[in-house]
């Protein structure tokens, strides 16, 4: 017996701090996941379920609002992230230049405070300012570029809801990329770019040899991190447009929600998020083989 | 002997020199970083002066910057209104509890990834960083059916449970990568001396990674407090309602009532800049170090 707790004293010792998380995190996520994976295969409201088999897919095929949302879900990652990519990468740039101490954290500082809003109350701040009344359109008629009494509605056209929520999640989450390459500028080690002086190099070439590579790393990695969450995000949408109008702004994660909690159809609801899980699941593949090889 | 006269550099009337250019270059900094701050600040001062005016004032084109009737009418409305203030206290203290159970657990869990070689260790790792990765919209569909069946839809309770579904494997790996850093000599030392294993925990490697405490908590209280999905989903009445919610909830019940609706944006996002101004480096800390070292 001690010769067992012995052998075993690193397991036994770990396990009984871990346990309470790793049992919460069971229940609220394997659980869970069984049971979407399950009910994908019913036809089910609430009262009742039927065995339909792998009907709830072959339907999904054939979903053109599924596959709208899908497009119009990419769309919307790749724009935001790659907007979200250039914008914190000049502003990080631009932070790591010989400034005023004060100047830089206070500067950092104010241009972190739209991250820290929940996306429910940034998306309606942007809802009034897009509004045929909203202060975009006063601005824009000031500058003469649009008739006042014609002004558009920003949200209510299909050609500019989604861009417009994608501007809002744009103004929102670009922080998070300023300070994460921020800190990695911070990282660079000095003499690459005191070495690169001597041979007499330009900016541009010591941006592209010397800051670019050195940065691929984080880049990599909130580049993954940015297109999973917005990938799945839900609030934007949900908040500023509903996914109008006339579906012109639909993502995944409110399609999924508006088939699971307003038509009450919880199968194929299920079977939607078991696609958006595989595309999910198959980035966070590629992110936690990264992050745990670097571990090693 | 004479030296040879070198050629007169030809200098262009537009060179201006190295150490005026790298002036000229952080003249320019200053100036696109202000104008930055200003674009930035756009939305948030347009939300801050529609809170301040009657909301005839809102509609009126073109808008006006400065209103012509200074309120503190909707402010007034929401610290007057029961219904509104309980909204508050919701919020803040399911935000509470969430921060201090991922904190809690969170530092158990750490600790021992970060302290013992372990069977399964790997998976486990793999498991919380998946997890992160997790469609939370996928999650709704089960957690709406589980807690109608537990009796507990429409609770306080359920939001504190679900919320840990992102808040602790959060915490987890950060708590972690800090506990790494921190040399077990100095545990184990505590421990020659007399300390029981928790007793050595709690004098030593609590006390030391309270910066890692500070930017976890802080970043999973926001998340907490921001989070609009779940509770959209698992509660119904207004008693239970959480900020997020209760904003969205407004825009459907009163369609033009926007100062009240920015004054509660405002009051909403308070607490969340205030701490920021005061937890700034350690919130940085906590948002560089999960993506850095991880």
């Amino acid at each position: 017996m001690s010769t067992f707790r012995n052998r075993f004293r690193d397991e036994i010792l770990a396990y009984s701090f871990l346990w309470p998380s790793l049992l919460i995190l069971v229940a609220l996520l394997i659980y869970p996941l069984g049971d979407v994976i399950r009910l994908s295969f019913y036809d089910s409201n609430l009262k009742r379920e039927t065995w339909v088999g792998l009907g709830n897919y072959v339907a999904l095929l054939n979903d053109p609002l599924f596959w709208k949302a899908f497009g119009q879900t990419v769309v919307f990652t790749a724009a935001s992230v790659v907007l979200h990519l250039v914008i914190g990468l000049g502003l990080a740039l631009l932070l790591n230049m010989q400034l005023n101490q004060t100047f830089r954290s206070l500067a950092r500082g104010l241009l972190i405070v739209p991250w820290l809003l929940a996306p429910t109350v940034a998306g309606m701040i942007w809802v009034l300012m897009l509004a045929p009344f909203g202060v975009l359109n006063g601005v824009l008629a000031r500058l003469g570029l649009i008739d006042i009494n014609f002004a558009p509605s920003w949200l209510g056209d299909p050609s500019t809801a989604l861009g417009s929520v994608t501007a809002m999640n744009v103004w929102r989450a670009f922080p998070f990329f300023m300070v994460m390459l921020l800190a990695g500028l911070q990282a660079i080690p000095k003499h690459l770019y005191e070495a690169a002086d001597i041979d007499g190099a330009s900016g541009l070439q010591k941006f592209w040899h010397i800051t670019l590579p050195q940065l691929r790393g984080v880049i990599t990695t909130i580049v993954l991190l940015d297109s999973i969450w917005t990938f799945r995000a839900f609030d934007p949408v949900f908040v500023m447009t509903g996914g109008g109008p006339a579906h012109a702004s639909e993502v995944l994660a409110t399609v999924i929600y508006f088939d699971g909690f307003q038509k009450l159809r919880f199968g194929y609801a299920s079977a939607e998020a078991m696609v958006m899980f595989i595309v999910l699941f198959v980035v966070s593949a590629v992110y936690v083989r990264r992050t745990l090889s670097k571990e090693q | 002997m004479p030296r040879p006269a070198t050629e007169p550099a030809v200098v262009s009337p537009y060179y201006l020199g190295l150490r005026n250019r790298e002036r000229l270059a952080r003249f320019a900094a200053y100036v696109l970083l202000v104008l930055a701050i200003v674009i930035v600040f756009f939305p948030l001062a347009w939300m801050a002066t529609v809170s301040v005016r009657p909301n005839l004032e809102v509609t009126r084109m073109p808008p006006d910057w400065i209103p012509e009737i200074f309120t503190w009418e909707p402010y007034a409305k929401i610290f007057t209104t029961p219904r509104y203030l309980v909204v508050f206290a919701n919020t803040m203290v399911i935000s509470l509890v969430v921060t201090a159970l991922s904190l809690v657990l969170g530092a158990m869990a750490a600790y021992a990834l970060a302290r013992f070689r372990f069977a399964g260790q790997r998976a486990v790792l793999m498991f919380l960083i998946t997890t992160q990765m997790f469609p939370l919209v996928l999650l709704c569909i089960p957690y709406f059916r589980i807690f109608i069946t537990l009796g507990l839809y429409d609770t306080r309770t359920a939001l504190v449970i679900v919320y840990l579904t992102f808040t602790l494997p959060f915490c987890i790996l950060m708590l972690r990568s800090y506990f790494l850093n921190i040399p077990r000599d100095i545990e184990e030392a505590a421990m020659v001396d007399g300390c029981s294993r928790l007793g050595a925990i709690f004098r030593t490697l609590v006390p030391m990674s309270y910066p890692a405490f500070v930017g976890a908590g802080l970043y999973t209280f926001l998340l907490a407090w921001n989070e609009f999905l779940f509770a959209v989903v698992l509660i119904e009445s207004w008693e239970n309602r959480v900020l997020t919610m209760a904003i969205y909830s407004l825009m459907a019940e009163f369609v033009t009532e926007w100062n009240m609706m920015m004054a509660f944006s405002v009051l909403a996002s308070l607490p969340l800049v205030v701490a920021f101004i005061f937890l700034q480096k350690y919130m940085v800390q906590g948002m560089t170090a999960g993506a850095l070292t991880s």
